[in-house]
Formats: C-alpha cells, structure tokens, sequence
C-alpha cells in the first residue's frame, strides 16, 4: 500500500474523512430543494398537511426512529471496533439489521398509505407527493448504506487498528442518513397530533 | 460509554418530541419539533461521527454545506416570499 502522495498515515485518514464530508455536503443540496418545496408548500396548505399527517401511522414511525437511531449507535460502536481490532463484525450485522427492520417497516407503511394517497387531492396529494419523494429518497440512501454495510462485513478481516478508513467514512454516511431522517419523522407524523 | 450516552439522549429527545406533539402548543409545537431535531442532529454530529474530536479542516467542510443550504434557501425564498403565484390553467394548486 503505497502513501506517496500523502505525508503521513494520519494525513491520508484525514483526506479520506473530508473527502466523505464533503460528499455529504452535495448530499445536502440533493435533499435540501425538497425540504424547501415542503415549507412553501406547507406554509400555503398547512390544513391539508395536518389531515394528511393525521393518515399516518404514527406508532410505526416513532418504532422506525428509534430503530434508525440505535442502527446509529451500532454503527458509531461498529468504527470503533475497527480502531481497535475488536469485534467489527458483529456491529456491522447488527447495524445491517437494524437498517433492514427500517426498510420493511417503511415498505409496509407506504402499502398502507398508498389507497390514501392515490384519493388525495389538492393540497393533501402534494401532502402526499412530498411524503412519497422525500422518505423514498431516504429509504434510496438507506438501501445503499445498507449494501456498504453488508460489503464491510465481508471483508471485515481487513480491517485493523492500522486501517479502517472505510468503516469510519461508511460510518459518517450512515449517520447522515439518520440525520435526514430525524427531520423527516416530526414533519411528516407529528402535525397537530392533538387535534388526531 | 459516550456513544450510549449519545443513545440515550437521543432516546429521551425522541420521546420528549413524541409527547410534546400532543400538547396542543399550536405553531409552538413546529418550532419545538424543529429545536428538538436541530439538538439531534447536533448529537449525532458531535459524538457519532466526532466532530468532538475532528480537526478545523473537517468541522469547517460539516458546516460548509448548511451554510450553502441557507444561502440557497435565502436566495429562493426572496423569490418565493415577494411574487404572485401565477398557476396554468391546467395546474390544480
């Protein structure tokens, strides 16, 4: 393994860690323009947004969070096993499950949801445009944290206290997905839930 | 141990949005989801993926990308916020 174009060890760990932070700065722009057209949308049809969120299934949702967030806790664990020569593996599984329980619980909600949204009209349809686009995105991003997952565990055994940069950068992904996520779960499933 | 703590905070603000959400706060209950989100994010970005212990450089590309994403937001909603929408015919609002 050759580091010629880097100094040091560290200066390569470091570029492969900004190189992913600056993907996930262009991920942002990819989500952004749908979380502005979701304020103007809303601020123009807030009434139809609330019956639309009341549609939801908001038990599932709340399941789905604390899901997404502990397969968050699992990744953070599962870098710094790999720091440390420990256990990765065993991190990285669980990790995968936990994104794989999210998916099935997110596919089985949009089954439900979609006899509601094929009737809506007006402001609740961009209601449910904007539902559909934005936790299908996520979940699109979700697939794919999960195949990079399931690829380090495969070659788990590569990885050591010396190298494991692409545990670390799949990690800052993973929880960037989760990010995205914690902003989806209160404007879609938590409008005026008093009045549900 | 950090890292279950982050969990666990993260655990509680998940049950304190939950909650809050059916306390009828009217548009205080948005604003509280938003702050209760934004301390989230802050959570994962500081201990999960160590921006506790990252250098200047990579702090500074986390923050680079919300900065652009409130230009951009800035920029369209002067756009949005001053005009008339003029919708076709054909396009239901």
């Amino acid at each position: 393994m050759t580091t010629s174009q880097f100094g040091s060890a560290l200066e390569r760990r470091e570029a492969s860690l900004f190189g992913m932070w600056a993907f996930l700065a262009t991920e942002l722009m990819f989500f952004g323009p749908l979380f502005f057209g979701y304020v103007h949308a809303r601020l123009a049809q807030h009434d139809a947004f609330v019956s639309g969120s009341h549609h939801m299934h908001i038990a599932l949702g709340t399941l789905n969070t604390a899901i997404l967030m502990t397969s968050s806790l699992t990744m953070a664990l599962a870098v710094r096993a790999a720091q440390r020569s420990g256990p990765t593996r065993i991190w990285l599984a669980l990790t995968a499950l936990f994104g794989l329980a999210f998916l099935g619980i997110k596919a089985s909600e949009w089954v439900m949801e979609f006899g509601e949204a094929a009737r809506a009209a007006g402001g609740e349809a961009r209601f449910y445009f904007l539902y559909y686009a934005m936790t299908g995105l996520h979940a699109v991003h979700l697939t794919i944290g999960v195949g990079v997952v399931a690829w380090l565990w495969l070659y788990a055994k590569r990885f050591s206290a010396e190298y494991h940069a692409p545990v670390e950068v799949s990690g800052l992904y993973w929880h960037f997905i989760d990010v995205v996520w914690v902003f989806l779960y209160p404007m879609f499933y938590l409008l005026e839930r008093y009045n549900a | 141990m950090s890292y279950v703590l982050t969990w666990l905070g993260l655990m509680a603000l998940l049950a304190l949005t939950f909650g809050s959400a059916y306390l009828p706060m009217g548009p205080w209950n948005s604003a509280t989801n938003m702050a209760i989100s934004c301390l989230k994010a802050l959570l994962i970005a500081v201990f999960f993926m160590h921006l506790r212990q990252a250098g200047a450089l990579l702090r500074l590309a986390a923050c680079i990308g919300l900065l652009w994403l409130a230009l951009l937001f800035g920029l369209s909603w002067t756009d949005f916020g001053t005009r008339t929408l003029s919708p076709a015919p054909w396009s239901s609002r």
